[in-house]
């Protein structure tokens, strides 16, 4: 566990520079010191305005989904999102300005309920093996464009393991 | 010379998006709306006084508790859906990129925004269609996907994507009732007032300002976003 603020939250009352015992909390950006932090909890618990929460280092594996539960979500973002982008694509073509306005709007809130739809699809935590052997699939992405840098980074920062196209996990040393 | 619908009993009608209940004994005092107004007096344009959906959103308390007519899903094993399009793979990144800034990840949390990004510029928008287009997906998700999912996920329950199911329902509701009446009203309907859109659920609301929590996810409404217009 290590300690992180939501400085939106924080009302500046400065306990945590008071009770930490390793000066974590006290920093120039108003961040915890992830390598100082030594997990106590002392300042989440002296904090009048809950803005230091404890995060944990390992979440708990998320919860199992069925494949008609997972397929039913998927079918749901699928239209979902195919309706952001007929929203999208009617706020680019006209000229009403109030017509661009609640088009937008519909398209941003299909935006949001695909997401959370996907999120109960299996794809909660950015930690879990759905959502490595998902960064896993698309690594191979032919196409110029494609960002494969950003997914590199992603599979070492998230602690996922490169797997080959075969499903083999490739040892990153050896490589 | 026509009589006032009298009922001997007094019922009561709930809204389907947000849950207030219309109590026919106490009426709503504060709109002006005294105690025994029937449900069948109040005007047509009567709206939800907490979501803002229209009459035909409501249903008699009775009736919400009817059990669902079950559909049939073919017994077969399903496979898992593994191909996703690129709008949805967009959505998937986008929300893993909430799942990091959730757990202070702002470097994931940006790296999952450039793919989403990427994948939002394959998808591109879809040209030539109108809002009736969205009412006639909007009407398949309420009639086909949302009872099949419900069910799927209620054999072993599963309260997460139960949760994600109410809360995408109620707005998919709310946006239909919505692009019905804009059809009808145009403009006018908009004119005068803003459009706000809740950032955790979706939920749109049209009205001067946001009510104080979010009618369907209950959010407070620091996190309901005006859209601009322009």
């Amino acid at each position: 566990m290590h300690a992180v603020r939501n400085i939106d939250h924080c009302t500046k009352d400065c306990l945590c520079l008071y009770v930490c015992p390793t000066g974590a909390s006290d920093t120039e950006t108003g961040q915890v010191d992830a390598s100082k932090c030594i997990g106590c909890g002392a300042c989440a618990n002296a904090c009048p305005s809950h803005a230091i929460v404890m995060v944990p280092e390992e979440y708990p594996t998320q919860q199992e989904k069925t494949v008609p539960v997972a397929n039913s979500m998927k079918r749901l973002a699928d239209s979902k999102t195919m309706q952001e982008c007929i929203a999208a694509g009617i706020a680019e073509e006209t000229d009403a300005p109030i017509t661009r306005q609640l088009a937008t709007a519909v398209a941003k809130s299909n935006r949001i309920m695909a997401e959370d739809i996907l999120r109960e699809a299996g794809y909660m935590l950015p930690q879990s093996k759905e959502a490595g052997s998902f960064l896993n699939e698309i690594l191979d992405t032919k196409d110029p464009a494609f960002p494969k840098e950003a997914v590199e980074k992603l599979l070492k920062l998230l602690n996922h393991k490169e797997e080959s196209k075969s499903g083999k996990e490739v040892n990153k040393m050896e490589k | 010379m026509t009589l006032p619908i009298r009922r001997r009993y007094f019922i009561e009608q709930v809204c389907m998006i947000c849950g207030f209940v219309y109590d026919e004994a106490k009426g709503i005092p504060d709109q002006g709306i005294v105690a025994g107004t029937t449900w069948e007096s109040l005007p047509d344009d009567w709206i939800c006084p907490l979501c803002g959906a229209p009459k035909s959103d409501f249903k008699l308390q009775a009736e919400t508790n009817q059990v669902v007519k079950p559909i049939t899903v073919n017994g077969t094993e399903e496979e898992n859906l593994t191909e996703l399009s690129n709008a949805q793979m967009s959505a998937l990144c986008s929300n893993l990129a909430k799942g990091c800034e959730k757990q202070y990840l702002a470097e994931e949390a940006e790296l999952f925004l450039q793919l989403a990004d990427y994948y939002r510029q394959k998808a591109g928008v879809v040209k030539e269609k109108d809002f009736d287009a969205l009412l006639v997906k909007m009407n398949e998700n309420l009639e086909q996907e949302y009872p099949e999912a419900n069910q799927n996920a209620n054999v072993k329950p599963d309260r997460g994507a139960l949760r994600a199911l109410v809360w995408s329902e109620k707005v998919t509701r709310m946006l239909n009732s919505i692009l019905v009446r804009y059809e009808k009203e145009k403009n006018s309907m908009l004119e005068n007032t803003n459009i706000y859109v809740c950032e955790i659920c979706g939920f749109i609301y049209i009205g001067d300002n946001p009510p104080e929590i979010c009618p369907v996810c209950k959010v407070p409404n620091k996190k309901m976003t005006k859209v601009e217009r322009g």
